[in-house]
């Protein structure tokens, strides 16, 4: 029987080519979509899940009241992990990891920048980061060893055994590699080309017992079978407790399961997270294969006429319904096994795309017999999915009616038909909306006032010998006539690095705790940056040399402190008495979404990282800048950045946000109109006899094609106004995430809308024209 | 074989009852050959298919074989017919899809026949009917006459005891309908209980008893001598 089935179905897919084409097409463009959501969900989903010991590993985290708000955060004095692996029994290990550090590492001529961490020993016991070679209890007994990933050994070694053998990092210290260690995979936080003993840490920066300066991550494994709950108890008063002068924050230790999907705390408590992006993609996952799915529903109820005999036949001859079902649900899973292969193709050949776009390396394990055992069941579910509503559509006939002919449904108001395709176009104009006002979002805040001039502007980080030779170097620059100025800062402009809510001014409340960014810079700097300025002046050490003690500060922050006239006005950091010189409008330093906060620049005291030059407008060649700092800066090579490259990339998330939209949007309106477009097909044929008689009776060609055309345009319009009030609730509660945000407007539904219903038009109007304009005697004929 | 007693079958729409089958009574011996006649929308095609248990019925009884049928749900309705009933329509019913061979095996899959003796059981009848040269056509590559014959062939493939024939020779020209006829007319020689509606006076001289119907009413029952 099942081979009557099989036979049956391949004629029938041979038989009707455009119906197996739109069919298996737009199926198979569903599942693809689905498989590539799938796979960057189970990737989220797998973060850091792989580790044997997950289950007790914990994060210290930092919880304290901020700027009126209970906040939590993850980095952590360096001075807890000693403190905890000494008087807390219950814990088994515990690590330092820094932050990622790109360093430059050299051997002889071979010269390259890696990223990698520094960790204490019990690092690699407590994670499974197994080594490829060397004694895990060794191998970073020296504080100048280094373990190194195999891309990275081959890339500094070729396939020389790197054991053994010394590399200079930042052209300052010289350390040992001691082993190979396996490449993290791409579903874990820790990221790393190599390691290094945080013993080589406390040599080169020594040792930090400071409760105040929150600097590295702090990891922690408990012991089997210890108490967490009895644990955070004592942990929440570690500060209290053995760093009686520092803030009194609460500590928390956060469990490994939780890292990735809901680190994100509203109020001191887990708040949404990467979890509900993941939600997100699986819902729409899920709906455009529910939308594949109900083209083949709609298409083949649609061609019921065409298959009704069959089904009269069968059943005559002694078909039980049942046997009909299975036929029809065995179809169904052909087609979706066809469509699974054909998806597989179009995954392969989009992952790279799709890997740039998401910033992963996902890939198809096919190697894994979970993930055919699950292709397996994805194949019956769909099959299942897409078959069960023709299947009991089409076995419910009765033999008696389709074998006289006289079967024919007459077009009921509501059929389950029509509030698929509704459903389909409801999910398409959200998406449709969604796209529209994710991009408008961004376009909004690109649009905004920076607040400096951040064209024509580039910046270098500072080694040791740039800051050694800054003055030659800058003098140099000024020289050539490459730059018209050039100043150093603690940071990026595009970047804040530090922040503080210890400034102290005349008439400060002392329960303000409102925290300031803080930045610093020599000279210079509203020249260099285009800063605008309101009151005062800029820096200028050559006419003031108390301007190293001296401050800039923004409206904002003016208005923080309450000053109406602050140059000339006293704020401390600290100990320390600076003095305000300046006012300027206020800059976006952070995140462009979100409202300017006060920030403080302060002067040539300060702390340096970054030199920044504001390029003479004749430059147009970088090369002769390159020299003076590769004249200076010998070891390395010369890295200079554009301030509005570098400010652009703030955006790179959401443009890839709406880079997925887009794409997601499309493929949706594309699966919808190609079921459209096969339903259109059919209604035409059906309707063939009508529209010859309409013909005859004088009906034009405009008059037969809207009369086709206006029942599937009442169901776009159907769906717009189901999907227009979620699009707004959707949409609007998306951008409350955003302080600094597009107004909701009615254009943007109404586009959403037109859009969708242009293009339906034009995939019905198609058929509809083809039929109007066939000839009315043949179709009468056809009767 | 067919008791009939006091069958009745109404159509309802919203706004109209129509009373297809009035009180009808009758019987079929097996081995009989009877012609149903009367003019269009006199019932003679909805009591074929209700003896065919194709539909359901509105009132009176139905003993097939000596079982009352007139009760049975459709799962058991499907039984019955697949191993006692076999049909001839009009325009033939062929599956466009399948194959003359495999049009003619289908009931044999329903009935659970294994695929050996399937075979052996469709090229016999196959070549009893003299079609088996057209084993691997479609029904669109036949003429109609042919059609119907991979139709009578499918209808007999089960050996069923009865075969209901709704005008089998209504798409046929007179030469392919002879042929048609006089194949039914081996049939029932051969023991197979024949029920034909029919509109033509020809056909009916091949059938042992005729009845007539009007107005979902029988009105004599003729027996040919």
């Amino acid at each position: 029987m099942f081979k009557n089935y099989l036979k049956i179905a391949f004629r029938q897919l041979l038989r009707n080519k455009t119906f197996s084409v739109i069919n298996i097409l737009g199926l198979a463009i569903g599942m693809s979509a689905f498989m590539l959501l799938a796979l960057w969900v189970h990737n989220e989903l797998s973060y850091d899940r792989y580790h044997s010991k997950k289950e007790r590993i914990y994060e210290l985290w930092n919880k304290s009241i901020w700027s009126g708000k209970l906040e939590c955060w993850n980095v952590t004095p360096v001075v807890a992990a000693p403190t905890l692996r000494q008087h807390f029994p219950e814990i088994e290990a515990v690590t330092h990891v820094d932050w990622p550090n790109e360093r430059f590492l050299s051997v002889g001529d071979k010269k390259l920048s890696a990223r990698g961490n520094m960790v204490d020993p019990e690092f690699l016991s407590m994670f499974d980061f197994p080594l490829i070679s060397g004694n895990i209890n060794t191998v970073f007994k020296d504080p100048h060893s280094i373990l190194l990933t195999p891309e990275l050994a081959e890339k500094i070694f070729g396939h020389e055994d790197p054991v053994g053998k010394v590399i200079r990092i930042d052209n300052e210290y010289g350390v040992t590699v001691t082993g190979l260690i396996n490449t993290p995979p791409n579903n874990t936080r820790f990221q790393f080309e190599y390691l290094m003993p945080w013993s080589l840490h406390e040599e080169l920066n020594g040792q930090d017992n400071n409760w105040g300066n929150n600097s590295t991550h702090t990891y922690v494994l408990l012991k089997e079978h210890a108490s967490i709950d009895n644990l955070q108890v004592k942990v929440k008063d570690l500060r209290r407790n053995y760093a009686r002068d520092s803030d009194p924050y609460d500590m928390f230790l956060y469990p490994m399961e939780r890292w990735r999907l809901y680190s994100s705390f509203k109020d001191g408590v887990e708040s949404g997270g990467k979890i509900e992006l993941v939600t997100l993609f699986g819902i729409v996952a899920g709906f455009i294969l529910l939308i594949a799915c109900i083209n083949f529903m709609n298409l083949s109820t649609a061609r019921s006429e065409k298959r009704a005999k069959e089904v009269g036949i069968r059943k005559t001859v002694g078909a039980m319904r049942s046997s009909l079902v299975k036929q029809f649900l065995g179809e169904t899973t052909l087609l979706a096994f066809i469509s699974f292969v054909l998806a597989i193709i179009i995954v392969q050949i989009s992952m790279p795309a799709y890997n740039e776009l998401c910033m992963k390396r996902l890939f198809v394990p096919y190697s894994s017999p979970v993930f055919w055992v699950l292709c397996i069941a994805f194949i019956l579910l769909t099959g299942l999915l897409a078959g069960f509503y023709p299947a009991f559509y089409l076995s419910s006939f009765n033999p008696v009616g389709v074998l006289k002919g006289t079967f024919r449904k007459v077009g009921a108001l509501v059929t389950p038909r029509k509030v698929l395709v509704v459903l389909q176009f409801v999910f398409a104009i959200v998406l449709i909306t969604s796209t529209i006002i994710v991009r408008q979002q961004i376009r909004y805040v690109s649009e905004r006032q920076v607040g400096y001039n951040k064209d024509r502007l580039v910046y270098h980080f500072l080694s040791k010998d740039l800051d050694k030779n800054y003055h030659a170097l800058r003098q140099e620059i000024i020289a050539a006539d490459l730059a018209t100025s050039v100043t150093k800062t603690s940071s990026p402009l595009t970047e804040g690095w530090s922040d503080s809510w210890g400034f102290v001014w005349e008439g400060k409340d002392p329960n303000d705790k409102t925290d300031f960014d803080r930045f610093c810079a020599d000279e210079h700097i509203v020249k260099t940056a285009g800063l605008q300025l309101l009151s005062g002046r800029d820096f200028d050490l050559q006419q003031f040399p108390t301007d190293s003690d001296a401050i800039i500060i923004n409206e904002s922050a003016a208005k923080a402190m309450g000053f109406k006239d602050p140059v000339g006005k006293i704020v401390k950091d600290g100990d320390v008495p600076l003095h305000v010189i300046g006012v300027i409008r206020d800059f976006i330093l952070n995140s462009p979404y979100h409202p300017t906060k006060p920030i403080i620049i302060e002067g040539a005291r300060g702390w340096f990282n970054v030199v920044n030059i504001r390029l003479n407008p004749q430059v147009s060649n970088l090369a002769p800048l390159e020299a003076i700092f590769k004249k200076y800066n010998p070891e390395f090579p010369c890295n200079l950045y554009y301030v509005d490259e570098q400010y652009a990339r703030k955006f790179d998330d959401m443009n890839r946000m709406a880079t997925l939209a887009t794409l997601f949007a499309s493929l949706t309106i594309f699966i919808s109109c190609l079921g459209l477009f096969g339903l259109s097909a059919y209604m035409a044929e059906n309707r063939i006899k009508e529209i010859g008689v309409r013909r005859v009776l004088g009906a034009s060609v405009m008059n037969i094609t809207s009369m086709l055309s206006v029942g599937f345009l009442r169901l776009v319009f159907i769906a717009f106004i189901v999907a227009a009030p979620l699009a707004w609730w959707l949409t609007g509660s998306w951008l409350k995430d955003f302080p600094y945000h597009i107004a909701l407007r009615w254009w943007f539904f109404a586009l959403a809308g037109i859009l969708a219903t242009l293009i339906a038009l034009f995939t019905v109007s198609f058929q509809a024209l083809k039929a109007a304009r066939s000839n009315p005697v043949k179709s009468l004929r056809t009767e | 074989m067919i008791k009939v007693n006091q069958l009745e079958k109404v159509y309802r729409t919203e706004e109209i009852e129509t009373v297809a089958l009035n009180n009808i009574s009758f019987d079929i011996r097996e081995g009989e050959f009877v012609a149903i006649m009367g003019p269009s929308g006199c019932g003679k095609s909805t009591l074929l298919n209700i003896i065919g248990l194709l539909d359901d019925m509105d009132g009176g009884s139905f003993m097939f074989n000596g079982v009352d049928v007139s009760k049975f749900n459709e799962r058991k309705r499907a039984e019955m017919r697949k191993h006692n009933i076999g049909f001839v329509f009009q325009s033939f019913n062929l599956i466009d899809e399948l194959t003359v061979y495999e049009n003619v095996e289908l009931p044999l899959i329903y009935t659970g026949v294994s695929s050996s003796e399937r075979k052996r059981i469709v090229d016999e009848v196959l070549d009893k009917i003299q079609i088996a040269h057209r084993r691997n056509h479609y029904p669109q590559q036949l003429s109609g006459g042919q059609q119907q014959r991979v139709a009578v062939a499918r209808a007999v493939v089960n050996k069923p005891k009865l075969i209901l024939a709704d005008e089998p020779t209504g798409n046929l020209d007179s030469r392919n309908g002879s042929e048609v006829m006089q194949l039914l007319t081996d049939l029932n020689e051969q023991g197979t209980t024949i029920v034909m509606v029919t509109h033509s006076e020809h056909d009916s001289r091949y059938t042992h008893r005729i009845i007539n119907m009007l107005d979902g009413q029988i009105v004599t029952q003729n027996i040919r001598l």
